[in-house]
């Protein structure tokens, strides 16, 4: 199947961190990094960073670990959490291998990449990354079993 | 509270931290008690100053205060708006300590935001080193038993350690622990509230570092039109926009310095340091290490001033010292003035100072003077005082020449060695007449903030055509300051470009935003080409106003922007009254000016310097005796109740 996801080289990242407030601002009308579906993390001792952002995985270890079903992959093939089946138990972040699930405590929910569904244009960080290190990438991966 | 203030909706995030170190004691108070026309950033640290700061006092007691503010902006996709802004009395301005600001990059204020505060205040002296620790809402004093004594590096990784890596420091090093007289106030890598040593204020007060986190995040009034703002612009431009003189500068991957910045800065540039660690560095850091060759190029040249040719050190090394640099908490520019003071001192056949020897052009002699600065020990405790007061020290002891240029390095006020035309930067007419009625009306170097206001449109008149550029600029007068003959190369009618300028500044650092990006003079241009065929190269002034309205909701005109900028301005002057700043002080610049410009020779005679101050006075509407704001002028800025405090200034001035 076809399917898209958010390419990450980390190598050209500046922690500029336009990609976290562009999607929250998009997706939640606020800029706050703590609502965005993807993170910037830096390693001051190395002077390093890397982007946490959902790689739609196929197979996709968080749906495994849903206990209740919240986590479904759309037509798109971009896996989603339906908040309203969500328990808050945090299975799906413990499985994720990328880190890419974030739970925001003020508003008790998890949140991780769709791809911006619904936004005209395609995914905020994408159109806002000002050194290419988001890139969205179509690739075409076997069948889910 | 003006009542445009219900308007708002976004952007800030309602209060001030206040705490007192001596008592323990920490409270908050409504922003909204200062909006809107104590926009942020440096307007309404001005208004703080002004009401809180004790005339009369010294840097180092404990009633001064340390503001940390950020603005509507800070936080927000506004671009390069994770700037903070401080200002405290500065124990480096010379003569006298006086009120001054700094500016530094970064993500901290935006941190400070999601955590729930716009500003702080810090008055007091805590009894033994502590930390004030922000998270979500809550503040409190830590001890800092086990940070007092590290660098800044070790003392930032220690308390991400404990806090995790978003959270945010400021911290001073050892010179601030000491303090020397151009410590900084230090985050992450080159992040630094520099030139004025506050750094030092932090040292005198026990405060080692403010942490702040936070994920409350920032309030937006209007999310689609400030998507829509930020996407109009574009990203990955550079930045500043002359950038396209350097040919060959807009390819390279530049650092950011601050959250937000979507920009490619020309003044940026990444380091490698002897340990092998890349290092960012900015400006005078950044530009250093271009490459060897640009390097060899790199010179401290004064104009009319013998002052002799530093030599660099190879590129790992330059990274590494100023790594180390940010690492001990001192002012990295210190170098532009004290390595040419000290070659000068061997071409005098002086190899030693007071018994300590003498080697600036030797890189582990360097790094040795450098960490005695910051310790004040051996020769550096010579210089942690800063250059200009060591040569009231050595005076007599040394012959004149060498007291006059290390004067004249440090020519007034502190640090103001930037972008006056003499020393490091070249600016012909009528740029460095700007610059030098800025610097006369100011705290500090005024032009730290002030390179995209116009200032950096020098370059043009240097690098490209310059009869094509003085034709451009005739064409960008008439329609940003209504006057075609703004930017001639004269002496005339420069005072409104220099007030322009000033307002700029405010309006960048209370947003805030970025001075190299912003505001844009000149719109956005690929190449030099497209430039000498543009017939109009003006660019959007007003995209400030459209960011404020967007993030806040708050509907201003250019013209009530202005006046909160010059309600600040003014306020910031009445300071320096306080401390004893009039124009006698400020006529003492002239001799300065009577050096040949290093870009093209003009000079100014004391008589003209003394008419240009005439210009800006009137200009201000200030009184031509003392420079100080006639009490007509405070009336019109909404600023009566200054009148009778100054009136008394003003009769204890003219007594003999």
């Amino acid at each position: 199947m076809k399917m898209t996801k958010i390419h990450v080289d980390a190598e050209l990242c500046r922690d500029c961190q336009a990609c976290e407030l562009a999607c929250s601002l998009v997706r939640e009308g606020q800029s706050n990094p703590a609502l965005a579906r993807l993170q910037v993390t830096k390693d001051m001792a190395r002077y390093e960073f890397d982007i946490l952002i959902c790689q739609q995985c196929q197979p996709a270890l968080c749906m495994e670990a849903c206990p209740n079903e919240a986590i479904l992959r759309d037509e798109r093939g971009v896996v989603l959490i339906l908040d309203e089946q969500c328990l808050r138990c945090g299975e799906c972040a413990e499985a994720c291998p990328y880190h890419a699930i974030f739970y925001h405590q003020a508003t008790d929910r998890y949140l991780k990449c769709d791809l911006c569904a619904g936004v005209e244009g395609g995914p905020a960080c994408v159109a806002i990354c000002p050194v290419g290190a988001l890139t969205l990438m179509l690739e075409t991966v076997p069948e889910e079993q | 509270m003006d009542n445009r203030s219900q308007t708002i909706t976004g952007g800030w995030v309602g209060k001030i931290l206040e705490v007192d170190l001596s008592t323990g004691q920490i409270r908050t108070r409504p922003t909204s008690r200062y909006l809107p026309q104590g926009l942020g950033g440096r307007t309404l640290a001005a208004h703080i100053a002004w009401e809180e700061i004790p005339p009369g006092i010294d840097p180092f007691d404990p009633s001064n205060r340390i503001i940390v503010a950020t603005g509507p902006l800070t936080g927000t996709l506004s671009p390069t708006s994770g700037r903070t802004f401080m200002s405290t009395l500065s124990p480096r301005i010379y003569p006298r300590p006086w009120y001054t600001h700094s500016t530094l990059g970064g993500w901290f204020g935006p941190a400070l935001k999601y955590a729930g505060f716009d500003a702080i205040i810090i008055h007091g002296k805590a009894a033994e080193p502590v930390y004030l620790h922000i998270r979500e809402g809550q503040a409190e004093l830590r001890p800092a038993g086990e940070l007092w004594g590290m660098d800044t590096r070790q003392a930032q990784l220690w308390l991400k350690q404990q806090f995790g890596s978003r959270t945010q420091v400021l911290v001073i090093g050892p010179a601030g622990e000491r303090l020397v007289r151009f410590a900084t106030v230090q985050h992450a890598e080159e992040n630094a509230a520099g030139h004025s040593g506050f750094g030092a204020v932090w040292g005198s007060k026990n405060l080692k570092a403010i942490t702040a986190y936070g994920t409350a995040g920032v309030p937006v009034a209007d999310p689609q039109a400030l998507w829509e703002e930020v996407r109009r612009l574009g990203t990955y431009r550079p930045s500043p926009n002359h950038s396209i003189l350097y040919a060959g500068q807009l390819e390279r991957k530049k650092p950011v310095c601050s959250q937000s910045c979507t920009f490619n800065c020309v003044v940026a540039n990444f380091g490698q340091a002897e340990d092998g660690r890349t290092v960012p560095g900015l400006c005078v850091g950044g530009l250093a290490w271009i490459s060897e060759t640009e390097m060899k190029g790199t010179r401290y040249q004064g104009g009319g001033m013998e002052v002799p040719e530093s030599q660099n050190f190879e590129l790992r090394k330059e990274a590494t010292l100023a790594d180390r640099c940010n690492a001990l908490g001192l002012d990295v520019w210190f170098r532009l003035v004290m390595q040419p003071w000290l070659i000068a001192c061997q071409q005098h056949g002086i190899h030693a100072l007071r018994g300590h020897p003498i080697d600036p052009n030797n890189p582990a002699w360097f790094e040795g003077f450098m960490h005695g600065l910051a310790y004040r020990q051996g020769l550096g405790a010579l210089f942690a005082d800063d250059l200009r007061r060591l040569m009231d020290e050595l005076e007599g002891e040394l012959p004149d020449d060498l007291i006059a240029l290390g004067r004249e390095l440090e020519f007034g006020f502190g640090f103001p060695a930037h972008r006056e035309g003499r020393f490091w930067d070249e600016e012909p007419l009528p740029f460095w007449v700007i610059s030098a009625m800025m610097h006369a009306s100011e705290s500090r170097d005024p032009t730290i903030g002030t390179h995209s206001a116009s200032l950096l449109l020098a370059d043009f008149l240097l690098l490209a055509d310059r009869d094509l550029a003085l034709r451009k600029f005739r064409t960008l007068s008439e329609k940003v300051w209504n006057d075609p003959e703004a930017l001639e190369p004269t002496f005339e009618n420069k005072a409104p470009l220099a007030i322009w300028n000033q307002d700029q500044h405010i309006v960048i650092d209370s947003l805030p935003l970025c001075d190299f990006a912003f505001p844009q003079v000149m719109r956005p241009i690929g190449s030099l080409e497209e430039w000498q065929q543009a017939e109009d190269i003006s660019g959007d002034l007003d995209y400030d106003l459209r960011l404020l309205k967007a993030v806040t909701g708050l509907v201003l005109s250019r013209q009530e922007l202005t006046h909160y900028a010059r309600r600040a301005f003014t306020l910031e002057r009445l300071m320096l009254a306080r401390a004893g700043r009039a124009r006698p002080m400020e006529e003492g610049l002239a001799p300065h000016f009577k050096l040949p410009c290093r870009a093209d020779g003009t000079l100014i005679e004391p008589e003209g310097f003394s008419h240009l101050l005439d210009e800006y006075y009137i200009a201000r509407g200030w009184d031509l005796e003392l420079g100080w704001p006639k009490p007509e002028t405070l009336q019109e800025l909404g600023l009566a109740e200054a009148i009778p405090e100054l009136e008394r200034l003003r009769e204890k001035e003219r007594k003999p």
